[in-house]
C-alpha cells in the first residue's frame, strides 16, 4: 500500500479566493492511502518545499500530489522537491486546481467540489505511478540561424564567440536583412549601414561561422540536441570562391536597368547579372534565372554578354540547385517580417499613384546608396516635394486588417521628420497619427526634439487619398479640434502594418512551429520564455515573434543564442522518460503508429517485425498510444490502468 | 430565362420613373423576366435609426413574399437592397430573432426561410447577365463616351456584410460600361457622398456635397455622369440645377441611370428609355 501525501497550495489569494483549501486539506486527509495533507500559501516557495521534504520524512510518503496550479508552471519545481525529498520524481502528481477550478468557475462551493474530485483522481493515480528514470543524449554542439538579418547576425556573432560552430543560413543573395535597407536608425540617428556593415563583415570572416546565402531550409528530422537539416542551396550561376564582385557582369548584361531591385523596393531596376547593394556580403555576383535571358529561352545574342564580360571566367550556367545536410544541436529561428501589402488598403492610394510611398520605400529614397543617391524625389516627376504627408498605423489597429501596433511606425516617422528637415528644409511636414508612442529608453526625448522641427500633427486615420494629378488630397477628421481638414500634398509616405513572412504559415509546418493568432511564430510563455518554441531545441528571436525595434530585436537574438548556448554547452542531455515504449508481446508489427507519429520516433524493425520508439525523438504526445489497435503502444505513467483508476475515482 | 420578383421601393414608383422604365426596357433583351406581385411594403431602411425591429420585420415580410414564389429578389434601389440585405444577414445567423419575426409575420401567413436572394442591379448586369452576353447585344456602342460612375454608398458599404462591389475600389459598372464602348475613367471625386440623406435635415449641405461632385466632373471634361440609385439620381439629375446655384456654378452633366445608357448601346428608343424624365441636359450626349 502506498503512502501518498497531498499539499494543497493557496496561490497567494489565485486558488484560496474561490476554491475552500482548507476544507480540501481536511477531504483530502480522509481519502484511501492518504497519510498526510497540509496546505500552505506558496507551495512553490522554500518553505512550501520544505513542508513537502519534511513531510516525506516524517510520513515515509512514497508517493506525493500537489494541487496547485498547471503542471506546465510547476511540475518541474515539484519535481526537484520530492527528489530532494528522497522519492523519485516520477511518483509525482499534479492537480491543476487553479487553471482548472478557482480561475474557471465564480461559484466557490461548485468550484470547491470539482477540486475535490481532480484531487480524488489525482491520488488514484500516484498510488498507481511508476518511478521512471531518465535516459541521456548525446548533443551536438553546433548550431544553426535561420535568417541573416540582425537577429540571425547577432545570434549568430554570440554563439560564434562563445565557442560554437554555427551555419548561418539566408534565403537572399546577401546578409542584413530589413536593416541593411534602412538609412538611420531612431533615436540616436545613427547610421544604419555603419553600424550594420562591421557585423555583417565580421560574420563573413569569422572562423565559427559557415555562411549559405541564397539558401532555404527543406526539411527538418531529429530532435533536440540532435538535428538534421536539409538546406537548398540555389544556383547563382557564378562561382562564389573565384567572384571578385568587379561588377563587368552586370555592367554587360542585356537586361542591364530592366528588372526591378527589390533591395530598392522596386524603386531602381538592375540586370539578371547583379549585386544586390553595394555593401552586400557576400560581394559576389549572381545571375536571376527568373528574368535571365540564357537562363529563359537558351539564348542571350550570340553569347550570354556576362560570361564574355568576365575576366576571372567564373559565370557557370551548369549550376544546379544543391542540397545540403547540416546536424546540429540547436536552432536560432530569425525569419523576420514582411511590410502589409498597402494595395490592399485601396482608400490609401498606393495603387493609385507613384507619389504615395511606404515607409521603407523613403528610406531608399534617402539613402545614399538608393535609387536617387539620397535626394528625395518625387516618383512622379523626380521634382522635391515641397510638401510631404505621413500616414501612421496604416492596417495597424485595426479590426479589419491587423490588430497589433507595429511598434516602429511612430518613431520612424519622427525620425523622417528630422531627415527631411536636414534634406529638403523648410517644406511642410504633417503627420496623420492615431496616438504617438514614443515608449523606449531616450524615445520620449527624443520626440520632444522633433516637435521643435514643426509638423503639422493631424490626430486621425485619413478617410481618402485622392489623386488630383499635380498633388495628393487627404480627408482627414482631426480628433482634437473634432474638424474635418483637408490636405494637398506632394509626397504621402504610409506607415504600413509589419506582417508576418508570406511563407510563416508554411515555415512554421516544416519546422513544427506554432504560431499565434496574428501569424507570428509563438514563444513558450510570453513573460518567461520569450525566446523557447513548444519545439525542444528551437529558438526565436527578432520580428518572427512579432513587431519590434533593432534595440529589442538584437536583445532578443543575444538571449536566444544564451538559450541555445545551455543546451549546445552541455555533452549530453536528460531526456524526459514520459515517453511510449512497446509491450513487445502484444506488437503485430501493423505499422500503424509509424504512420501516425509526428516526430518520426516510431520505426517498425524490419527483422523482428515489431514497431519500436526512438526515445531521443519521442514527444510523449500519446498519438501511438490511442492509434495501436491491440494497445502494445503504452505512455509511461499514462497507462490504461492508471487513467481507469482516474477516472473510476473521479466518476 | 431567369425569373426575378421585382420590388420596386418607393421612390422609384413615385418619381423615379426612368429608372423603372429603363429596367423592364433593357431586361427582356437580357433574357431576365422580372415578376410583378401585391402586398409589399416599405423597405425599412427609412426607419433603421428609430425602430430597428421595424425595419426588420419590413424587410422580412417583403423577401417572405418573394420566398412564397421561390424566386430571388431584385432590388435596383441599393437602400431597399443594403435593408433587406442586412436583414437576411441578421436572420440567417440569428434562429431566435428569426422565430420572432416569423411569428409577427404569422398573422399574413408568411415565413421566412432564407432561401431567397436579394438581388441589385450590379448583381444582375455583371454577375447572372454577364459582360459577354451584353456585349454581344451592343448594336450602338457608346464610343469613346467618357464616363464619370458613381455607386453610390449603399451599393458598396458596409463592406462587413457583403455587398456587391469592392467598397473602396468597385469597379463592375465600369467594366460594364467598357463593354459598352464608353471609357469610364478615375476621378478623385468618385465615391464621395451625393448628399441625399442630409436632405431634410440641412438641406443645404446636401446641395453643396451635390453640387461640388458634379462641378469637379464637368471641370474633368466628362461626356456622362452615370449613376444607379434613384436617391443620388435626384440629387445629380432632378436637382442639379439648384445645386448649381448652391455652389455658384452652371452646371450642364447629363446623368443617366446605368441602364439608361445600356439601353441606348443596345439600340432602345429613347422614349423608351424614359429620358424625357432626366432633367439634367441628357441630349448633350449625342449616340450613334
Amino acid at each position: 500500500m502506498r503512502r501518498i501525501g497531498v499539499f494543497v497550495c493557496h496561490c497567494g489569494i489565485n486558488i484560496a479566493q474561490n476554491v475552500d483549501v482548507e476544507a480540501l486539506t481536511k477531504y483530502a486527509s480522509h481519502l484511501n492511502g492518504v497519510v498526510v495533507s497540509k496546505n500552505y500559501k506558496y507551495m512553490c516557495s522554500d518553505v512550501g518545499a520544505n513542508l513537502i521534504k519534511d513531510a516525506i520524512k516524517e510520513h515515509k510518503l512514497d508517493g506525493i500530489v500537489v494541487a496547485s496550479c498547471s503542471p506546465r508552471m510547476h511540475e518541474h519545481t515539484f519535481r526537484e522537491v520530492v527528489t530532494v525529498g528522497g522519492i523519485n520524481p516520477y511518483r509525482l502528481e499534479i492537480v491543476n486546481i487553479r487553471e482548472h477550478c478557482s480561475w474557471a468557475h465564480n461559484d466557490r462551493e461548485k468550484a470547491t467540489e470539482k477540486a475535490k474530485s481532480l484531487i480524488r483522481s489525482g491520488v488514484a493515480k500516484a498510488k498507481l505511478l511508476e518511478p521512471l528514470q531518465s535516459s541521456t543524449i548525446k548533443v551536438n554542439p553546433d548550431a544553426l540561424v535561420i535568417g541573416a538579418g540582425i537577429a540571425g547576425i547577432q545570434a549568430s556573432l554570440d554563439l560564434a564567440n562563445e565557442g560554437f560552430k554555427v551555419y548561418l543560413i539566408e534565403k537572399e543573395p546577401s546578409i542584413g536583412g530589413r536593416m541593411s535597407q534602412l538609412d538611420k536608425t531612431f533615436p540616436t540617428l545613427d547610421c544604419s549601414s555603419c553600424i550594420l556593415t562591421p557585423k555583417m563583415m565580421e560574420v563573413a570572416n569569422h572562423p565559427n561561422i559557415t555562411l549559405h546565402t541564397y539558401s532555404e531550409v527543406a526539411s527538418i528530422e531529429g530532435s533536440i540536441g540532435n538535428y538534421t537539416i536539409k538546406v537548398k542551396k540555389k544556383p547563382r550561376y557564378v562561382d562564389l570562391l573565384k567572384c571578385t564582385g568587379c561588377g563587368d557582369c552586370f555592367t554587360a548584361c542585356r537586361l542591364k536597368g530592366r528588372i526591378p531591385n527589390e533591395f530598392d523596393m522596386g524603386m531602381s531596376k538592375r540586370g539578371a547579372a547583379y549585386i544586390p547593394f553595394p555593401q552586400a556580403v557576400p560581394l559576389k555576383a549572381l545571375i536571376d534565372d527568373k528574368n535571365c535571358l540564357f537562363l529563359t529561352r537558351g539564348k542571350c545574342g550570340d553569347k550570354p554578354a556576362c560570361a564574355e564580360a568576365c575576366q576571372q571566367k567564373v559565370i557557370n550556367f551548369d549550376q544546379k540547385e544543391e542540397t545540403i545536410d547540416l546536424k546540429v544541436g540547436a536552432i536560432i529561428v530569425t525569419t523576420g517580417y514582411d511590410l502589409l501589402n498597402t494595395e490592399s488598403l485601396y482608400e490609401y492610394g498606393y495603387a493609385l499613384s507613384p507619389d504615395v510611398i511606404t515607409t521603407l520605400e523613403l528610406e531608399r529614397l534617402i539613402s545614399s546608396s538608393g535609387p536617387t543617391k539620397g535626394e528625395i524625389l518625387r516618383p512622379s516627376n523626380q521634382q522635391k516635394p515641397k510638401s510631404v504627408t505621413f500616414i501612421l498605423c496604416v492596417g495597424s489597429r485595426d479590426e479589419t486588417q491587423c490588430t497589433w501596433c507595429c511598434r516602429i511606425g511612430c518613431m520612424s516617422a519622427l525620425k523622417h521628420i528630422y531627415l527631411l528637415r536636414e534634406k529638403l528644409g523648410d517644406i511642410e511636414i504633417n503627420i496623420c497619427y492615431t496616438d504617438i508612442r514614443s515608449y523606449g529608453k531616450g524615445y520620449e526625448e527624443f520626440y520632444r526634439k522633433i516637435r521643435e522641427h514643426k509638423a503639422n500633427m493631424f490626430r486621425g486615420r485619413p478617410s481618402e487619398v485622392r489623386n488630383m494629378g499635380e498633388y495628393q488630397k487627404i480627408d482627414i477628421f482631426d480628433t482634437t479640434t473634432n474638424k474635418l481638414f483637408e490636405i494637398k500634398t506632394d509626397l504621402i509616405v504610409l506607415v504600413p502594418e509589419l506582417v508576418p513572412r508570406s511563407n510563416a504559415a508554411h515555415f512554421a509546418r516544416l519546422m513544427h512551429l506554432t504560431q499565434s493568432g496574428d501569424g507570428f511564430f509563438l514563444e513558450a510563455h510570453p513573460k518567461l520564455r520569450p525566446m523557447d518554441t513548444f519545439v525542444n531545441g528551437i529558438f526565436i528571436a527578432g520580428c518572427c515573434q512579432g513587431p519590434k525595434d533593432i534595440q529589442d530585436t538584437v536583445s532578443q537574438a543575444s538571449g536566444a543564442a544564451s538559450r541555445a548556448a545551455c543546451i549546445l554547452s552541455k555533452k549530453e542531455l536528460q531526456i524526459d522518460p514520459l515517453i511510449a515504449y512497446v509491450d513487445e508481446e502484444i506488437c503485430a508489427g501493423c505499422g500503424l503508429c509509424v504512420e501516425v507519429c509526428p516526430y518520426e520516433a516510431r520505426v517498425l524493425n524490419e527483422k523482428t517485425k515489431i514497431a519500436e520508439v526512438n526515445a531521443a525523438l519521442c514527444m510523449g504526445c500519446g498519438a501511438c498510444v490511442v492509434t495501436c489497435p491491440s494497445n502494445a503502444s503504452i505512455h509511461k505513467n499514462f497507462t490504461k490502468k492508471q487513467l481507469m483508476n482516474m477516472i473510476d475515482d473521479i466518476m | 430565362m431567369k425569373k426575378y420578383v421585382f420590388y420596386p421601393g418607393c421612390v422609384i414608383p413615385t418619381e423615379q420613373y426612368a429608372y423603372e422604365l429603363s429596367i423592364r426596357e433593357i431586361f427582356p433583351l437580357l433574357d431576365i423576366k422580372l415578376i410583378d406581385l401585391k402586398n409589399f411594403s416599405c423597405c425599412g431602411e427609412p426607419m433603421k435609426s428609430v425602430n430597428q425591429m421595424l425595419t426588420i420585420s419590413l424587410s422580412t415580410r417583403n423577401i417572405a413574399i418573394a420566398e412564397a414564389e421561390n424566386l430571388d429578389i431584385f432590388a435596383p434601389c441599393p437602400m431597399c437592397h443594403l435593408a433587406m440585405s442586412e436583414c437576411k444577414r441578421v436572420l440567417d445567423s440569428d434562429e431566435k430573432m428569426k422565430e420572432r419575426i416569423n411569428s409577427f409575420l404569422a398573422d399574413e401567413n408568411l415565413k421566412y426561410e432564407g432561401k431567397s436572394q436579394i438581388v441589385s442591379i450590379i448583381d444582375v448586369l455583371y454577375d447572372a447577365v454577364g459582360l459577354q452576353k451584353i456585349s454581344e447585344l451592343v448594336k450602338k456602342p457608346l464610343k469613346d463616351v467618357k464616363v464619370a460612375v458613381h455607386y453610390g454608398c449603399h451599393l458598396i458599404r458596409p463592406s462587413e456584410i457583403g455587398r456587391p462591389d469592392n467598397s473602396e475600389n468597385p469597379q463592375k459598372i465600369e467594366e460594364i460600361l467598357k463593354v459598352l464602348g464608353a471609357k469610364p475613367a478615375y476621378y478623385p471625386e468618385k465615391l464621395d457622398c451625393c448628399g441625399g440623406l442630409l436632405t431634410s435635415n440641412l438641406p443645404e449641405s446636401a446641395l453643396t456635397k451635390t453640387g461640388q461632385k458634379l462641378q469637379a466632373v464637368q471641370q474633368q471634361g466628362f461626356d456622362a455622369f452615370v449613376d444607379v440609385c434613384p436617391w443620388c439620381h435626384r440629387q445629380y439629375d432632378s436637382k442639379q440645377i439648384k445645386a448649381g446655384e448652391t455652389v455658384a456654378a452652371k452646371l450642364e452633366v447629363p446623368v443617366f441611370y446605368l441602364t439608361q445608357l445600356i439601353g441606348l448601346a443596345l439600340g432602345v428608343n429613347k422614349e423608351k428609355l424614359g429620358l424625357e424624365f432626366n432633367l439634367s441636359p441628357v441630349d448633350k450626349l449625342k449616340i450613334g
